[in-house]
């Protein structure tokens, strides 16, 4: 090849080159030209966000549980940070670290998420004044970081009722998908905190900047004012949510000294010791929740500025928990009622009886003809015969006998037909089993059991799942035996609630029939006052209930109370005025069965006290439930629990008298 | 005899005293793109300084000096006829090499040893580093006389590996690949075989790869390279944001452009070193597709006419160095518009004659002034 010939060669090689760049220009500025000019808008303008001040938290009164205070907070604007590969950004991360006494790398992990984002991120919130004012005077040593107001959590009466109140932290990795939520941003972890944060959060202010590529503001082209979180208006009542705490610590107190009277810690070492106390009371009328707390309970201002293992470490077990909503407890005699209602509403009666006002003698012991693996002999709590009963005075006097052989009657006549579940259909229908739905996070659901959910049980531990049941049953034709519905009728066996359920239920059964929707919100407002959301209340299901039936079973709860052989009888004794008109039920759900050990030791009985009230019994407002879970027995010590938070609510805070341990040995 | 005598009268006189008349397309070209490069310096630069409280036209008024002795010395070096240019290249080569290690014993300027400081002036050794490798490449070439033999292409190699090697160290990534696209370019207009010329392809490709592995290339260099290399690569990182916020601003300037001292990108200074190495932005934002189109017509014009001078030259040391003026005017202008457009990694190449930097300007004129010496000294017949 001549040289000539190389160089035209060459020159085409060029001409290559160059046609390649015009080619690429018209691709850029012709044919792609538009979107290049889109991009290049949204890279003039630079936006920021204020946060908004979350809304604050009030009770039925209006009074502050939840507010917030002006501070200040040094964040990071990512847009203005030196770039990743400069070493001024390990000094400003050394600089921050030795500022603010969080570790290095975790500060580098919110540099590099703001400047990903290119948002601001908190570095460290509520700073105090000469913390604030180091970093404005030495601003030049902190590139990208600015001091801004940021109000903070204050929770005023937050220890009160942190279980509603819940408590705000900072968003895990679920909440990071939610659109809004940054690492450094701050949201509701429980309570009402969680269930309403995003109407607590309001919605953040928008400041648009015209910017140059420093990211120098050139002018300011709009602005959005942040709009703050709308206020909870709770219907909790705060003085009532006092008494209630008061009267648990209480009950949890006399509960512990009278199983040791040294006290007692609970836990492993010690099965006996009452663990806590719960107890919520509901308005009957409409399903608000007046008042719930579960004692030993916590403050949520520790989560404000960061809570560290220790401090945790520190609180005793489950403490952060609602047992009100999360506990499950054997509803034990407090079922009663529900039973007591489905044998008036469905016919039925003990055998051997045309009525439910015929008699028959309340004996220490069942023996139930059962042809199936179920147990044979069935034992009362009270040993020795109790004397002729008909429903009324066995509902006073929490006769088991007679409510096994109502259950028996009913096994007899309809076992293995439709008709088999009715005592469970009118649990269910009078609100157990189910989620209440009430607007607070993490409830749980309680247990009806039945033969398809033992069938259910028994197929799952099969195949490899949990141990719900006796082995042995699973060789039976059918895991449901009669025995099981003896167990249910009493409230025992699977049987399993919460106590707001357990409230539920009872306004429901005493109202005539209603099942409302429990609720701890009345309303959302702004900050003049505007309703934002109305939360009114709900019928989860309307249940007809004869009259008759109703009446009836005021009266003999009243009798539970009122009468000198009622369970309840002792723990009223000094409750003072307006006494005749309280109703209620006792409930001990047994825990650990005493029983004599093959080495001649004896575990001692551990039960779990339940009291259900109601007053006023003759146009029922308020259910009060009151459990302290392995605390003894209903009426020794969760009647006497409840009894200063109905003198309150009937006589106001003058007639309230302190907790003073009832009858040791009723039910 | 007489008519013979006529016959070959003209001939002589063409030979020996043809006026030496310049080649009007080069330098109106040249002139063209100075102008340009005034212009855009200008616009580039002077909102940005006032923004930051400086004489705006401080920067301007520099380049201004610089093209004012660019210009002179496109001149003077048109003047230095084939011969004289042949004794001086192994003295220009040596010098040359001289520079290049004095300046890795200079004082860093900006982190890399890239400048010397004399006076008020930054002397940057390797710009004029090209000019030696393209005259001493020339002088290997013609002294082969048509015959590549292995022996040449070795002893090219070796020339050109000493200067890359002392660039390579500044670090100036930029300018070892200019070097080595000199040398593939002259050494296949030379007489490579196409064999040979695909193996020194390859070798070249090999040894930068080989320099990735042994991890030899700056961190930085490499971010550049791979943010380039992988598209996924996060937009934000410093290495090709620069590339991103320019390849933005010419797509925004449209067919017409936004017009002069409009553009929002790189009067914002959205756009990093747009007076230097990403002078062709600005040009491409304000004045679209027209200006940019323009600008590639200007040069496909210089290289075009530099090309003819080395077809026309008298002697085969001048075609070369007209071959390797083309080859490095090239390069600079694809490397440097391709990576304002994304098509190319971050070099830092200056566009010549049009960005701002006084050693690249005059050391761009003195090549060009070479190639057009060999024009305006061509044979009188066409070969």
């Amino acid at each position: 090849m001549s040289f000539g010939a190389r160089l035209l060669v060459l020159g085409l090689a060029f001409l290559t080159l160059f046609s390649v760049l015009t080619l690429r220009l018209w691709q850029m500025q012709v044919t792609a030209a538009e979107e290049y000019r889109d991009q290049a808008e949204t890279n003039l303008v630079r936006i920021v966000e204020t946060p908004a001040p979350r809304g604050e938290i009030r009770d039925t009164e209006g009074r502050l549980i939840a507010g917030n205070r002006p501070a200040l907070a040094a964040v990071v604007e990512g847009s203005l940070l030196p770039a990743a590969d400069d070493p001024a950004i390990d000094e400003l991360v050394q600089r921050l670290a030795a500022f603010s006494g969080l570790p290095a790398s975790e500060i580098a992990v919110v540099l590099a998420e703001a400047r990903e984002r290119g948002d601001r991120e908190t570095i460290l919130a509520d700073l105090n004044d000469e913390q604030a004012v180091f970093l404005v005077e030495r601003d030049e040593l902190f590139p990208g970081i600015s001091v801004v107001p940021q109000p903070v959590r204050v929770y005023e009466r937050g220890s009160s009722v942190p279980h509603v109140v819940g408590f705000i932290g900072r968003p895990d990795a679920d909440d990071l998908e939610k659109p809004g939520i940054g690492p450094t941003d701050v949201l509701g972890k429980a309570g009402v905190e969680r269930e309403y944060d995003e109407v607590l959060r309001g919605a953040p202010g928008i400041v648009k900047y015209q910017v140059n590529a420093q990211q120098e503001i050139l002018e300011t082209l709009g602005e959005q004012p942040p709009a703050p979180g709308g206020t909870l208006i709770l219907e909790i009542d705060l003085d009532l949510q006092e008494v209630l705490n008061d009267a648990l610590e209480q009950g949890l107190t006399l509960a512990r000294l009278s199983h040791s009277a040294r006290g007692c810690v609970p836990g492993d070492a010690d099965p006996g010791c009452p663990v806590r106390a719960v107890g919520v009371v509901l308005d009957a009328t409409d399903g608000a929740v007046l008042a719930m707390s579960s004692v030993p309970g916590y403050d949520p201002d520790l989560f404000v500025d960061g809570v560290t293992q220790a401090e945790l470490d520190a609180l005793p077990e489950g403490v952060f928990n609602n047992f009100a909503i999360q506990g499950q407890y054997a509803p034990a005699s407090t079922f009663k009622a529900v039973t007591y209602v489905t044998a008036y509403e469905n016919g039925l009666t003990p055998r051997e009886t045309g009525s439910l006002e015929d008699e028959i003698e309340c004996t220490g012991i069942l023996e139930a003809p059962f042809t199936d693996a179920s147990q044979l002999v069935w034992r009362n709590w009270k040993r020795a015969d109790d004397g002729l009963q008909n429903i009324h005075r066995a509902l006073v006097r929490s006769c088991n006998t007679y409510f096994w052989d109502i259950a028996l009657n009913l096994w007899n006549e309809f076992k293995e037909t439709a008709g088999e579940d009715q005592l469970q259909d009118w649990a269910r229908s009078l609100g157990l089993g189910a989620r209440t739905g009430v607007d607070l996070p993490f409830e749980r659901h309680g247990i009806i059991p039945d033969r398809n959910l033992f069938e259910e049980w028994a197929a799952e531990q099969e195949a490899g799942g949990p141990r719900r049941l006796d082995p042995a049953r699973l060789d039976l034709a059918s895991p449901w035996l009669g025995g099981d519905l003896l167990q249910a009728a009493v409230g025992q066996g699977s049987v399993l609630v919460t106590p707001l359920q357990l409230a539920t239920t009872y306004a429901a059964m005493v109202n005539g029939g209603t099942v409302w929707q429990p609720r701890v919100v009345r309303e959302v407002v702004d900050t003049d006052g505007r309703r934002l959301l109305a939360n009114p209340r709900q019928a989860l299901n309307r249940v007809e209930l004869s009259p008759r039936t109703v009446l009836q079973l005021r009266r003999d709860l009243q009798q539970v109370v009122n009468s000198p052989e009622g369970t309840a009888f002792a723990a009223f004794e000094d409750f003072g005025e307006g006494k005749s008109r309280v109703g209620g039920k006792t409930g001990t759900a047994q825990v650990i069965r005493a029983r004599e050990l093959e080495d001649g030791t004896t575990v001692d009985a551990v039960n779990t006290a339940i009291f259900v009230g109601v007053a006023p019994i003759d146009d029922p407002k308020y259910v009060v439930v009151v459990i302290i879970e392995r605390g003894g027995s209903g009426g020794g010590d969760a009647a006497p629990t409840a009894k200063p938070v109905l003198q309150f609510l009937l006589n106001g805070p003058g007639a309230v008298t302190a907790v003073r341990p009832g009858a040791e040995d009723f039910d | 005899m007489a008519l013979t005598a006529r016959r070959m009268e003209p001939v002589t006189i063409l030979q020996r005293e043809r006026p030496m008349r310049p080649d009007i397309l080069l330098v109106l070209a040249y002139f063209a793109l100075a102008a340009l490069g005034i212009i855009m310096v200008y616009s580039a630069s002077a909102p940005r300084l006032e923004a930051f409280g400086e004489d705006p036209s401080s920067l301007i008024r520099r380049h201004l000096a610089f093209v004012g002795i660019g210009v002179v010395a496109f001149v003077l070096s048109s003047a230095i006829p084939g011969r004289t240019l042949r004794t001086m290249t192994p003295a220009v080569y040596i010098g040359s090499i001289v520079t290049l290690v004095a300046v890795l014993f200079a004082p860093k300027l900006a982190g890399v040893n890239r400048w010397i400081q004399i006076g008020d002036f930054q002397f940057q050794p390797s710009e004029f580093a090209k000019v030696a490798v393209i005259l001493v490449l020339a002088l290997l070439l013609a002294g082969a006389h048509d015959r590549l033999r292995l022996g040449h292409i070795a002893r090219g190699i070796a020339l050109v590996t000493v200067p890359a090697a002392l660039t390579f160290f500044q670090p100036d990534l930029g300018t070892m690949l200019v070097f080595s696209f000199i040398a593939i370019a002259m050494l296949f207009v030379g007489g490579t075989t196409w064999r040979q010329f695909a193996f020194l392809l390859v070798a070249a490709i090999v040894i930068a790869v080989a320099l990735f592995q042994v991890g030899a290339l700056r961190e930085y260099q490499l971010t550049r390279l791979t943010a380039f290399l992988d598209p996924t690569a996060d937009l934000d990182a410093t290495a090709l944001y620069n590339q991103r916020q320019s390849e933005i601003a010419i797509g925004s300037g449209g067919f017409l452009g936004k017009g002069l001292f409009e553009g929002t990108q790189t009067n914002l200074s959205f756009v990093p070193a747009q007076a230097t190495d990403f002078i062709f932005t600005a040009v491409g934002e304000q004045l679209g597709f027209i200006g940019g189109a323009i600008v590639i017509a200007l040069y496909s014009l210089l290289v075009w006419r530099i090309l003819a001078a080395a077809a026309a030259g008298r002697e085969a040391f001048t075609r070369f160095v007209a071959v390797g003026v083309a080859t490095v005017i090239v390069f600079h202008v694809f490397v440097n518009i391709g990576m304002t457009m994304r098509l190319m990694p971050v070099t830092g190449l200056p566009l010549p004659f049009i960005s701002a930097g006084g050693s690249a300007f005059i050391a761009m004129s003195i090549a060009l002034g070479l190639a057009h010496s060999v024009w305006m000294r061509r044979s009188p017949v066409p070969e």
